[in-house]
């Protein structure tokens, strides 16, 4: 008896060992050696965990566009996140299936690396947590990860690409969060006009673009800071509210009460692209953003400091606007948006 | 080596046993039912719509008359204690198998009944209101009965923002007109330990004594708990008005689902873990 179940055991070992082996045929897949841009924020540390290889990008790419994540088959993460327009669209809020309204502001894929925080309120540290969530919201998706591999596992073409990114063909959730992850993480912009001038490759300002770099630095550079143009904190800047129930901004995330109707100062980078602008799309140019500024800001309790102490404004003259947006425009990455 | 299959021969045997063990019992004997009263006060529950007079309604300290369309609740982590003290989890780590959603509208899931528990005399249960951290991530893959369930068009209890579920939901009406009510809570918890996190925990653990020992083996006890949601607004730790608006300090409905203004309502419902361990909940007798 004792030498049977012994046997048993040692036919089971062996067996998984069999396994092992068979699924090791050797598959290069070589970690990306991406180009990390000088003077950037430290790299997110969750990144370490999911670096970027050859297949884990090229699969998590086809699944950005994969339209099978959506219940009726209609949309991927691509048909909001479009890259011409950094990855973000040209919607007041992101629309779903079936037409369905979400309740935000579609955010541009940039960068993502370098962020400690996603989404307008920082809803999630973790960059593969993100994925889901659009997959499962009713005015998104409105479907289910089993749903998704459901569709998916018989393709061969995602069968041999898991083969190739994880070891094996199995398709799992996490494998297709940290597929997307990867790609996303490959989304790096750093070569606009302003990154040359500040390069020195060759590129020189214009007149109007130099004082608006100026102005920039004066009266936005104290948020839109570091080379992501974002300080990445959470302010309520006054601008006109979302009544929709559901939004409070980073408050409903927190629950502190200075966090309520704050939402993360967005990067300027690639800003031509991605109008209209604010956390539900309030404004239609960059210009109507900074006629608002200049007008003023909704009163509220928790109204950031820079405002509060400032008659809740940021004055600017005609011209100094004109400047601020041909700057803002150096920060166009045509090769982000084509590439 | 010799050691090693010494184990696993143990192990195997242990398996064995453990898988028979199971069959010996009665398994009606063996059964415990919790059944759920939701009401206000001393009156069951009648939901309605805006305008229904069948409902139930009820008046808040702060005097503002409020009856419900809606109301529902996850419990999960439900841990029977013996007399001598001993704790007997019942599948805690297991959402299928160990968590429910209380459903107002649904007779049959105010009744949730515990199988194969072990024969003893019980003198007090705890459960969580909500659904731990560590089992609050929507993995549909991992729990995906439950998953299900709670995602269900006629439930819709999951907070897809958040990648977790709703622990409660609420839907009613407040105030001689009839505004709008609806309070959801649940975690928002962000984050590694050791590293940066963020959010609010809406989970509480709730611990009730009952009233007389339940004796499982012989016979299948019922052990009936009242959830009074006369608590939700005027509660133990905090007596809530409501109001309607805009502002970081409006609840009734907008920015209600969110954090801000949920915890209060937390509190209120499930204790703070703290002076209050029991929340709104109470055990009303015990059926043996």
């Amino acid at each position: 008896m004792k030498k049977i179940i012994g046997f048993g055991i040692l036919l089971l070992l062996l067996t998984s060992c069999s396994n092992d082996d068979s699924d090791m045929i050797s598959i290069d897949n070589p970690e990306i050696s991406l180009n990390i841009p000088t003077g950037f924020p430290e790299i997110n540390s969750f990144v370490s965990l999911n670096k970027p290889t050859k297949y884990g990008v090229e699969l998590g790419q086809k699944l950005f566009s994969e339209k099978r994540f959506s219940a009726d088959n209609t949309i991927s993460c691509s048909s909001c996140h479009i890259q011409e327009n950094a990855f973000a669209d040209h919607n007041p809020q992101a629309v779903g299936i079936e037409g369905r309204v979400g309740l935000r502001n579609t955010p541009s894929i940039q960068n993502l690396m370098f962020m400690k925080f996603y989404n307008w309120d920082g809803s999630k540290l973790q960059l593969e947590n993100q994925p889901l969530v659009p997959i499962i919201t009713h005015e998104e998706m409105d479907s289910s990860i089993l749903e998704v591999i459901g569709k998916i596992k018989n393709d061969s073409d995602y069968k041999e690409l898991f083969l190739k990114a994880f070891g094996d063909d199995n398709i799992t959730p996490d494998r297709i969060y940290k597929s997307i992850a990867q790609f996303e993480y490959t989304l790096i912009s750093a070569n606009s006009k302003y990154d040359k001038v500040k390069r020195n490759e060759g590129e020189t300002f214009t007149e109007s673009e130099a004082k608006g770099y100026q102005t920039f630095q004066q009266k936005c550079a104290s948020c839109h800071s570091t080379e992501l143009f974002t300080d990445q904190s959470f302010r309520n800047i006054g601008f006109p509210l979302n009544t929709n129930s559901n939004e409070a901004g980073r408050g409903r995330v927190t629950g502190i009460p200075s966090d309520f109707m704050s939402f993360r100062v967005p990067t300027l980078r690639n800003i031509e692209y991605t109008a209209p602008y604010g956390s539900f799309g309030q404004f239609p140019t960059l210009k109507s953003v900074l006629d608002y500024f200049d007008n003023g800001v909704l009163e509220a309790d928790n109204l950031d400091p820079i405002f509060k102490n400032n008659g809740a404004k940021i004055p600017l003259t005609e011209e100094e606007k004109n400047n601020l947006i041909s700057f803002m425009k150096t920060l166009n990455d045509h090769d982000f948006i084509r590439n | 080596m010799q050691n090693l299959k010494k184990y696993l021969l143990l192990s195997v045997a242990a398996l064995a046993f453990v898988s028979c063990s199971s069959d010996d019992d009665n398994p009606a004997a063996n059964n415990v039912t919790l059944e759920f009263n939701n009401t206000f006060k001393n009156n069951t529950i009648v939901l309605g719509d805006a305008a229904s007079v069948a409902a139930t309604s009820n008046t808040s300290a702060a005097g503002q008359v409020h009856h419900f369309s809606e109301l529902k609740y996850v419990i999960s982590n439900i841990r029977l204690i013996k007399d001598n003290g001993t704790e007997v989890p019942y599948n805690v780590n297991d959402l299928d198998k160990g968590a429910t959603v209380i459903d107002q509208s649904k007779t049959a899931s105010l009744s949730y009944v515990l199988s194969n528990i072990p024969s003893a005399s019980y003198k007090q249960i705890k459960f969580g209101l909500g659904i731990k951290q560590e089992q609050n991530t929507l993995d549909q893959v991992r729990f995906p009965n439950f998953y299900a369930a709670a995602g269900a068009n006629d439930t819709a209890m999951m907070w897809e923002w958040g990648s977790g579920y709703r622990f409660t939901k609420v839907e009613g009406f407040y105030d001689t007109d009839n505004k709008a009510m609806s309070i959801h809570t649940g975690s928002t918890v962000e984050g590694t330990a050791g590293s940066y996190t963020q959010g609010v925990n809406a989970y509480r653990d709730i611990t009730l004594n009952l009233t007389a020992n339940a004796v499982v083996g012989s016979k299948a006890p019922k052990i009936k708990i009242k959830a009074d949601f006369d608590k939700l607004l005027s509660g133990k730790i905090n007596t809530i008005t409501l109001s309607t608006g805009t502002g970081m300090g409006d609840n009734a409905t907008p920015n209600v689902h969110t954090a801000a203004q949920m915890v209060k309502f937390v509190d209120n419902l499930g204790g703070n873990g703290l002076s209050d361990i029991s929340g709104m909940f109470s055990v009303t007798s015990v059926e043996n």
